[in-house]
């Protein structure tokens, strides 16, 4: 045996024969599933267009910020859809974000080890929950409680504020954006605890041997590393709540208008499409629902895209910053 | 007597991490009580009838039709099976083909990124959008069958396959090249080595992939109304160019109805669905833990 | 992955990262997990396949029909529990309905996608225009009746209202619990001085258009206004979403009043009220002062194929009429085998008609009752029973097996 040489002699290398074939065939194959994932997401927004031909040919692009949704009268107005959508995952983000990273916080910080692993399943548990439960609570649970308890003492401690102006019946945007929030914070908890795992012990040991207290290495020295990665994780979040249907459809009162209070019923995009599907009053109406679903497509698709490019140049950055 | 400022800051530290300590505790609240609720209201629901008898006629204790407590939701479980069967069809060769070809031909290049980057983009379809797609898509080359099993298994397969192409790309870029490397300088060709070694390699991670991915689309219920129609009430469980039977939408249309046994069989799936959906998320978790200590480890 | 390096004799061991090489138990449970994977994948496409289906039980029609066949229909979600406890008892086809909501079902007939559709409200005329030759009969098949929910806590019995009352809070004219018009009608009653909460409709509904129906006949403004509709422009009021949603809001905010078929009203136990007929009696509904409501509205029937849209058993004269009643529709086309071409057989058709009778005949009308549907009428029934016999299969009558009367 000569030094060196891993392979005794007598095993010679095998040339290839008809793997010739096999290998074209195998990557012709994959080469078809892979244009068709391509191919998927391009389908997606040239199907769509052509189902909305009919709506936009009528409408075209005032449609989304049309302002009312009447179409037995053939007005058709994606405004208050829009309105709504925004508005209440709006608020969800307002409420996951501080709590879902003060959950990660806690998590990463503070809490003993054995505790971590299973509060950390606990809160992905909850986004493992289908949406349609979350709906029939939110109607039987949380609107009761929203009617009877939280909502007048809204109007009455802030009103004030002009934000709580309508009867409080529960089934309205701000219920709505409760049960939206319960959905995206397991998505914030999830990502702003990987980022925070991600930065660097230096950091943390650093600012702890100059006499940080907890809070102020979190603030300090964690939070600024780990920002665009939270940021990227409220932004995903923010993805999925535009996109939530039977969640919100339930409980947000189905009220295609523009809504001037926080305790009116409204309506978002995935509600107006799911409600408004099997009416068929009139023969736009479909093809204004398609149109709809395109519009929140690109919305989201916009959304998520910006989100996972800030998550990979933050993940590049620290990557170099860390050498 | 004054605090000073170290005491202050120490004061506002502490109190910081009793907040985030009571983010948690507010984070839990809702899913104790959403799991309370659905365990309250579908637990009775639960018997051996539910497991495999049909939906039953509405009862009407009121009006003179007593419960006899009988029938169950095998159709909408047989709609599921069907759905989850016919959705993995389509987007489990799919996604594995494609997450394969990013890594074994694309490697670190820009290419692996984009098909990455287009699979993170697909996952963020709203799941009604893609019941809208699927059924413009039959409208417009299958009518007749717009509303049906098959149609919203496409739909559901659409939001399949970003899952499961993520999940098989990562899976397999946790196999070391040197594994490739020693397939290649043994002469193995190509596709085997592919095949046969680094995907069987990376098989746990893919498999948690497909659990996951069913895991996400059984609980849907949009795209089934969109794209699948109602068909709960025919009394034989039906071809899938039929509108569709589902858990989701058994819950959906029951819970909505008067009649006390159908509200109790809604809440009965939701129990069962709530089941399922958190055994197949523990169940890859713990499939994705074991392997990547594996990974790690070995 | 490290390997434990070797002498220049040896060469390194392999890493054994490769699952072959480990063989121990977790290998075991993955294949476990790809075996279950995989069961499930097969089972469901199995599913697909037909493999689990079971066979459909003998006709017990009343003479011998030819072989089974499998009728779809669609449409309406309020007279689905009773379309499904048909299709359970009758079995000498196998009947398939599809709850997907009143205008669906008007639109699947058009586009000839199912065999009948079902409705709440009758054809408008823009749907009566969009049906494809040779047209649709309307065929009622069913009734039922709205009342009025309310949620006020001090009030106990059945509150007493008017047309002109229920028009006024649905127009917003009257806006407290305590206006005088409403104590009028009810004396002796402590009506609490809170806001109205008005609930509607958010959604299509055959109810609606009953209730409109209702309210333009009673006042000229809402009349003038809104008309009667499934869907209305509504002027205050927040709205719910099918008639759980309207039971539901109602239920839980306090000073609410709203609408709901009378199933919803008695099968969840919420207060409704007692509605002024003509004759000036409060009737509180139930299914047998309903029925008599149809009975002695004394309707004449439109043709088959005419315009049923002003049909209207509401005000009934008779001192016990409750005056909210309203029939539900079936459609299917005068004459199958030109409607759907070479592919719908006479078998089929005689199925189709069959079924048809069997559904308003005794047999099937006793089955309404139990579950809060109102039975026909015998006029409804000997008009139906005229219209089923009217069908064609290419011109040629159908054999109807099901005996009239």
């Amino acid at each position: 045996m000569t030094p060196g040489n891993p392979f005794p002699a007598t095993v010679p290398p095998r040339p290839p024969r008809i793997s010739k074939w096999g290998d074209r065939i195998y990557l012709a194959l994959l080469l078809l599933a892979t244009a068709g994932v391509v191919a998927l997401m391009v389908a997606l927004v040239a199907v769509l267009v052509n189902g909305s031909g009919l709506a936009f040919k009528a409408f075209g692009f005032s449609y989304i910020w049309g302002y009312y949704w009447n179409p037995e009268n053939g007005v058709y107005g994606l405004g208050p859809a829009i309105q709504g959508t925004l508005i209440t995952s709006a608020i969800a983000l307002l409420i996951a974000v501080p709590l879902g990273l003060g959950a990660a916080i806690f998590l990463t910080q503070q809490a003993p080890a054995w505790l971590r692993a299973p509060v950390g399943q606990l809160i992905e548990l909850l986004a493992a929950i289908p949406s349609i439960v979350y709906g029939f609570w939110g109607l039987i649970i949380l609107v009761p409680i929203m009617a009877k308890v939280v909502e007048p003492r809204l109007i009455k401690y802030l009103g004030w504020t002009g934000l709580f102006n309508a009867t409080p019946i529960g089934i309205d945007i701000l219920t709505a954006s409760l049960v939206l929030s319960v959905m995206v914070i397991p998505t914030v908890t999830a990502i702003s605890r990987d980022s925070i795992a991600a930065v660097p012990r230096s950091q943390k040991e650093a600012a702890l041997a100059i006499g940080a207290t907890d809070w102020e290495v979190t603030r300090h020295a964690i939070l600024p590393y780990a920002r665009s990665g939270i940021v990227a994780g409220a932004v995903l979040g923010l993805g999925r709540a535009l996109g939530e249907t039977m969640a919100v459809l339930f409980v947000i009162g189905n009220h295609t208008v523009i809504v001037n209070s926080l305790l009116a019923q409204g309506q978002t995009i995935p509600s107006l499409i799911a409600n408004v599907w099997f009416e068929n009053n009139t023969t736009l109406e479909r093809p204004a629902l398609v149109y709809a679903a395109l519009v929140l497509l690109v919305i989201t698709l916009a959304i998520n895209l910006g989100a996972r490019l800030v998550l990979t140049r933050s993940q590049a950055g620290r990557g170099a910053a860390a050498e | 007597m004054k605090f000073d400022r170290a005491a202050r800051r120490k004061v506002f530290s502490h109190s910081m991490t009793v907040l985030s300590g009571l983010a948690i505790v507010v984070i839990l609240v809702p899913l104790v009580s959403v799991v309370y609720e659905v365990v309250l209201l579908g637990g009775p629901a639960i018997n051996v009838d539910f497991f495999t008898q049909p939906i039953p006629s509405a009862c009407n204790p009121a009006g003179g039709l007593p419960c006899h407590g009988g029938g169950g939701v095998i159709v909408p479980i047989e709609g599921t099976l069907q759905l989850i069967g016919l959705s993995s069809l389509f987007s489990v060769p799919v996604g594995i083909g494609a997450a394969i070809f990013a890594v074994e031909y694309g490697g670190e290049r820009r290419l692996a990124r984009v098909i990455g980057m287009v699979a993170d983009v697909l996952s963020g379809v709203p799941s009604i959008v893609a019941g809208v797609f699927t059924w413009a898509v039959f409208v417009l080359y299958f009518p007749t069958i717009a509303f049906s099993t098959l149609d919203a298994a496409l739909a559901l397969s659409v939001l399949m396959v970003p899952i499961v192409t993520r999940t098989c790309e990562e899976a397999l870029r946790t196999v070391p090249n040197s594994v490739r490397e020693a397939a290649m300088a043994l002469g193995i060709s190509k596709w085997k080595m592919s095949l046969r070694i680094t995907f069987v390699a990376a098989l746990p991670g893919v498999i948690t992939g497909i659990l996951l991915a069913i895991a996400r689309s059984s609980g849907e219920a949009a795209p089934l109304l969109i794209a699948g129609g109602f068909g709960c009430l025919h009394p034989l469980s039906q071809g899938v160019e039929n509108q569709t039977c589902a858990l989701p939408l058994w819950i959906y249309f029951g819970a909505n109805n008067p009649y006390p046994n159908w509200i109790t069989l809604a809440w009965g799936c939701a129990l069962l669905l709530l089941l399922v959906i958190l055994g197949l998320s523990l169940l890859s978790r713990f499939t994705l833990e074991r392997m990547s200590r594996r990974m790690r480890g070995g | 992955m490290s390997s434990t390096s070797g002498s220049a004799t040896n060469p390194p061991a392999p890493s054994d990262t490769i699952v072959r090489s480990k063989g121990t138990s977790r290998t075991g449970l993955y294949a476990v997990i790809a075996v279950v994977v995989v069961i499930v994948i097969i089972l469901g496409a199995g599913y697909a396949a037909g493999w689990f289906k079971g066979s459909s039980s003998s006709a017990t029609a009343n003479c011998t029909l030819p072989a089974a066949q499998t009728l779809n229909g669609a449409g309406s979600t309020l007279v689905a529990p009773l379309m499904f406890q048909w299709s359970q008892v009758y079995t000498a086809s196998t009947v398939n309905y599809d709850p997907v909501g009143s205008g669906a079902g008007i639109s699947d007939i058009t586009q000839k996608t199912v065999d009948f559709g079902a409705s709440d409200a009758p054809l408008n005329a823009a749907q009566r225009t969009a049906i494809p030759s040779p047209g649709v009969v309307t065929i009622p098949e069913s009734a039922g009746a709205a009342v009025p929910i309310y949620n006020l806590p001090g009030v106990s019995g059945h509150l007493h209202f008017t047309g002109q009352v229920l028009a006024a809070i649905y127009l917003g004219d009257l806006t407290n619990w305590n206006n005088s018009a409403l104590q009028a009608i009810n004396p002796g009653v402590t009506l609490p001085n809170a806001a109205i909460v008005v609930v509607h409709r958010s959604d299509g509904s055959g109810t609606t258009f009953v209730w409109t129906s209702f309210l333009s006949a009673a006042n000229a403004t809402w009349k003038n206004t809104y008309s009667h509709s499934t869907t209305i422009n509504w002027p205050v009021g927040v709205g719910a979403k099918g008639n759980s949603g309207v039971t539901t809001t109602v239920q839980i905010t306090q000073d609410a009043i709203g609408y709901v078929d009378i199933n919803y009203a008695l099968t969840n136990g919420v207060a409704f009220g007692a509605v002024q007929n003509p004759a000036g009696n409060y009737i509180v509904a139930n299914v047998t002062n309903i029925e008599s409501a149809i009975k002695d509205s004394n309707v004449v029937f439109p043709s088959p194929t005419g315009d049923w849209y002003n049909v209207t058993v509401e005000n009934a004269p008779g001192a016990t009429d409750y005056p909210l009643a309203t029939f539900t529709y079936v459609f299917v086309y005068t004459d199958v085998g030109v409607a759907y071409g070479s592919s719908y057989s006479l078998t089929k058709a005689e199925n189709l008609v069959d079924f048809l009778a069997w559904i308003v005949g005794p047999t099937g009308q006793s089955y309404a009752a139990p579950l809060y549907y109102i039975p026909l009428s015998s006029s409804a029934v000997t008009y139906d029973t005229n219209t089923i016999h009217s069908l064609t299969y290419n011109g040629q009558a159908i054999t109807v097996c099901v005996p009239t009367g």
